[in-house]
């Protein structure tokens, strides 16, 4: 495992020794992702909606009526912040270095939230690409359905760690594995 | 308590992602009402038993401030809607 003292992530602590091999049922937690929050100003809320669904390179996350992440794990962040305030009515605020984002994906992924959120995750309830802000593990977090078995969790800096436990506690009979990934 | 609110937002959640914000029946007067008016607004409150309006904030998801319409007896749920649509409904009236 690499340190990169510039760039501390704050799990790096939570994820000590050695690395090994990703089972099948897998938590990675994005070293450097970037995440915009997007707030549409008062009556363009469906303009800015469609504009952040059609931009390329940017995953939007809704959190509420006029609110939304952009999470980014291929372009840097000036990148993202030139594209988002093209936007026109939209208000966008760097949140990269508040947000943690993780992705748990696997077989057993389901059972796994089951414990942590109190929402129906069923893909015919929560579809693919949907995705919602929502206690996960007793803190406010934007779980994203990326794919059929894949969950992508962003939760604010300060509760990371405690919910990196929790998930990781849940995910134990299910031989979790935890890493790193860029 | 009714343990599952349907918010128009986000969808069916537990009532632990809520926090309940008091009466939403009440009517702020205007500035220029009388001391009473005002004395029964932020402090006289009705303990109905049955039917009930709240606002009930949900913190943990859109944030969005939902009245909620429920019976505190049966903990049957009526109706959720966004308090801006509410007042909005109210100011139509």
């Amino acid at each position: 495992m690499s340190i990169n003292l510039l760039h501390r992530h704050v799990l790096d602590d939570h994820i000590s020794g050695f690395e090994t091999d990703p089972n099948p049922n897998h938590l990675s937690v994005i070293r450097r992702p970037v995440i915009f929050s997007v707030l549409a100003h008062a009556g363009r809320e469906a303009e800015v909606a469609e504009a952040l669904w059609n931009a390329e390179d940017v995953a939007p996350r809704f959190c509420g009526p006029s609110e939304w992440l952009a999470v980014s794990r291929t372009v840097g962040a000036e990148t993202v912040a030139g594209m988002l305030s093209a936007i026109a009515g939209a208000s966008v605020v760097d949140q990269s270095d508040g947000r943690v984002l993780m992705e748990i994906f696997g077989p057993s992924v389901r059972k796994i939230l089951s414990r942590c959120v109190a929402v129906d995750l069923h893909p015919e309830v929560f579809e693919e690409g949907q995705s919602a802000a929502m206690l996960c593990c007793h803190a406010t977090a934007n779980v994203a359905r990326t794919g059929a078995d894949t969950f992508e969790i962003i939760v604010p800096r300060s509760l990371a760690g405690s919910v990196f436990e929790e998930l990781m506690e849940m995910g134990r009979e299910h031989a979790l594995t935890r890493g790193f990934a860029d | 308590m009714a343990s599952l609110i349907t918010c128009p937002h986000c969808g069916t959640r537990p009532k632990e992602e809520f926090s309940i914000r008091g009466a939403a029946a009440p009517k702020r007067p205007s500035p220029t009402a009388k001391d009473e008016a005002w004395h029964r607004y932020v402090y006289v409150r009705d303990n109905p038993k049955g039917r009930y309006q709240e606002y009930w904030h949900h913190v943990a998801g859109c944030r969005r401030f939902l009245v909620v319409e429920r019976d505190n007896l049966t903990h049957e749920v009526f109706g959720v809607t966004d308090a801006a649509e509410f007042e909005r409904a109210g100011a139509a009236e």
